[in-house]
Parts: C-alpha cells; structure tokens; sequence
C-alpha cells in the first residue's frame, strides 16, 4: 500500500472537497475495512501533495470546529488520471501472472 | 484525553524539528480529527509516530529544496567569482610588495573555498536528484544537509573574503575591478544567506528513519577504493593546475600550485570524506 498512497488519497478526492478525517472515513469504507491505516500518518502525505500542486487546502467551520478542506486541483486530476493509467496496466499484468 | 494526546503531538513535534507555523496546523487538524468520533484518537497512531511521519516527509522536501536553493544562490556566487576572477586580469594590477595577514587570509579563501563548496554543493545536487523518494533515511537527509551546509558556509566565506581582497588590495587595482567586485559580492551573499533559511529548517528537521547513507560511489554509478579515487583525482587536478600554468610559460609556479592543489584536495576528502557522506 505505501506505494500507492498517493493514487488512494487522489482517487479519494476525485468526487469533491474533503477534510481530513473525511478523506480517511472514505478510504476504509471504500476499501471495506482494508485500508485500516494510522489515521494521523494520512496527513503528512496530504500536506505533500498541497506542497506538489496536486492538492490545495482551505480552512472551513463545521459544528463549532475549524476545519481543513482538500480538493484535487487541476494539476490533480491530470496526475490522478496518468497514476490511474500506470495502475490499470499493473494491475491487469498482475493479474495476467497471478491467476 | 484528546487534550493530553494533543501536548504530547505538540511535544513530538517539537522534538523533530517540525516549524511552529505547520505546528499550529497539524494540532489544529489533529483536533478536528480527533473530535469526529470516538474512537479516532485510537485509530490515530501515538504522537510520536504521526510527528515522525510528519518529520520525514517534510525532511525530504525540505533537504532537497534547501539544495536546490543553495546551488542556484551558489550559480550567482560563482559568476560574481569567474566575473572579478576574469575581471582581474584585465584590470593590471601587480600584486603588492607586502601582503597585510588580512590580504594573505583572503586570498587564500578565494582559491580553497570556492571549490569546497562547488564540489559539496553540486555533491548535494547530485544526492537530492538520484534520491526523489517522498521519504529518505534519516542517515541520508543528514548527509544532503551536511554537503548542502558546507557549500552554503564556504559560498559565504569566498564571497566575503572576495570583498576583504578587493579592498586590501584597493590601492594596487584599478578602481572598477574593486568596485565590480564589491558590488558582486554585495549582490551574492546576501542570496546565499537567503538560501540559508530553508537550509537552517531542514537541518532542525529530525525523523526517525532507518536506512544506510549512500557514499560518493552511488552518487557517480560506479565503485572503487575512496582513497585511490581520492588521490586520482588530486593529481589530475594538480596535473591540471601544471598545465595551465605550464601553457602560459610558468612552469616552475605551475609544478608548486598543482602540487598545493592536489594536496589540499586530499587534505578536504581526509578531513570532510566522511562527514559529507563521500566514503563510509
């Protein structure tokens, strides 16, 4: 997984803005229950890809609560779409080996 | 609970170096994350492990940036250095009957620290541009700082001594070389200090990340005895030295300063070898 923790985190905000533990809450539920990581090491890979231009980040209030936001930027969806590639032809040699 | 896990983040995150602004963010963020539900502040990892993870990487980014700016900052320097280098011989000056210890001082730093610090600097370079995982042994983000600092501190130190020469030898050269000199070095160090920030960060940051630092032979692709490549290289440099010298008939100057030249080379990788990651 450690090498695919960009394309999760960018296919993960392929559908709209999400904070932090939104990204996370999505991540297992879309995963169902695979991807059970240390939440709080999702964030240092976030604040990477702001850094790239991938992603950008906004603060928001919700319930009382200061609130960081991520979406994917144009920059985003371009990358998101070339590691989508790269994983389709993986995935499909993987499984032309495996099975 | 979610109060204390928060001081100890903030703790961890000062322990590894992590910049007060970012700091404010990650506990910020923390908290949100920790308030969403109640079991997140397990889920979360211990404070130590998130700092960490934070550490390494933005200690990567950071090293490699810090290079990067360092070499760039040193691009100007070096063409502030071969201007007033070129320059000098143009502007028909003979060298003084006396030299002040000031003059002999600089001129001796403009001749050994320039190449210092090209060669860390560009050692640096090479390193950040072989190593672009998100994520780098602790070992080799303190060998890109350490190359990345020595290049940054020996820049300073030609620029600056750069400036005392040309002032020392103010009444012996032809005004617009001084002036020209000045201004160069005038216009470089305050970049180069500049370029020192992002250094001065990467080098507070301190992840924990197990890994081996390469040495100078992963950086060239090939491998051989340090001290045998040391010392090719030493003579090619002071053969060099010869034969310029030689080429502008001066051969007997020529033989000492390549001879000097070699053994300062050899003296640079047997005091800095191991400290900037160039053998084991």
């Amino acid at each position: 997984m450690k090498g695919h923790v960009d394309l999760l985190l960018l296919s993960t905000l392929r559908a709209g803005p999400l904070h932090g533990y939104g990204v996370v809450e999505k991540l297992r539920g879309s995963s169902e229950g695979a991807f059970d990581l240390a939440e709080g090491t999702v964030y240092p890979a976030l604040y990477r890809l702001e850094a790239a231009g991938l992603l950008s980040s906004s603060w928001t209030k919700a319930a009382g609560r200061r609130r960081r936001v991520y979406e994917l930027t144009k920059r985003g969806r371009s990358e998101l779409a070339k590691e989508k590639d790269q994983w389709k032809v993986f995935a499909h040699a993987m499984e032309a080996v495996v099975t | 609970m979610i109060e204390r896990y928060l001081e100890a983040l903030d703790l961890e995150l000062v322990d590894v170096g992590i910049p007060s602004r970012l700091r404010r963010r990650i506990l910020a963020e923390s908290e949100d994350h920790l308030r969403s539900d109640d079991g997140a502040l397990e889920r979360f990892g211990t404070p130590a492990e998130v700092a960490n993870a934070f550490a390494a990487e933005l200690g990567a980014r950071t090293s490699r940036g810090a290079a990067i700016g360092v070499f760039g900052a040193l691009g100007v320097a070096g063409a502030v250095y071969a201007v007033s280098f070129i320059g000098a011989s143009f502007a028909g000056h003979a060298p003084p009957d006396t030299w002040s210890v000031l003059a002999l001082l600089a001129f001796v730093a403009v001749i050994l620290a320039p190449q210092v610090s090209f060669v860390a600097g560009s050692l640096a370079l090479v390193r950040v541009l072989r190593r672009r995982e998100a994520v780098l042994p602790s070992s080799e983000l303190r060998v890109i700082n350490r190359r990345t600092g020595i290049a940054l501190v020996f820049g300073i130190l030609t620029m600056v001594a750069l400036g005392v020469l040309a002032i020392e030898l103010r009444s012996e050269s032809a005004g617009w070389w001084v002036e020209l000199t000045l201004v160069g070095a005038a216009i470089a160090t305050p970049l180069l200090v500049l370029a020192a920030l992002p250094a001065a960060v990467a080098a507070r940051l301190k992840p924990r990340v197990a890994g081996e630092p390469g040495d100078l032979f992963d950086d060239l692709g090939f491998r051989t005895e340090p001290w045998r490549f040391a010392t090719l290289v030493a003579v090619s440099l002071g053969l060099v030295v010869f034969l310029v010298a030689a080429a502008q008939g001066d051969p007997f100057d020529g033989a000492v300063n390549g001879m000097a030249e070699a053994i300062a080379c050899l003296a640079g990788f047997a005091a800095l070898g191991r400290y900037l990651g160039l053998r084991r």
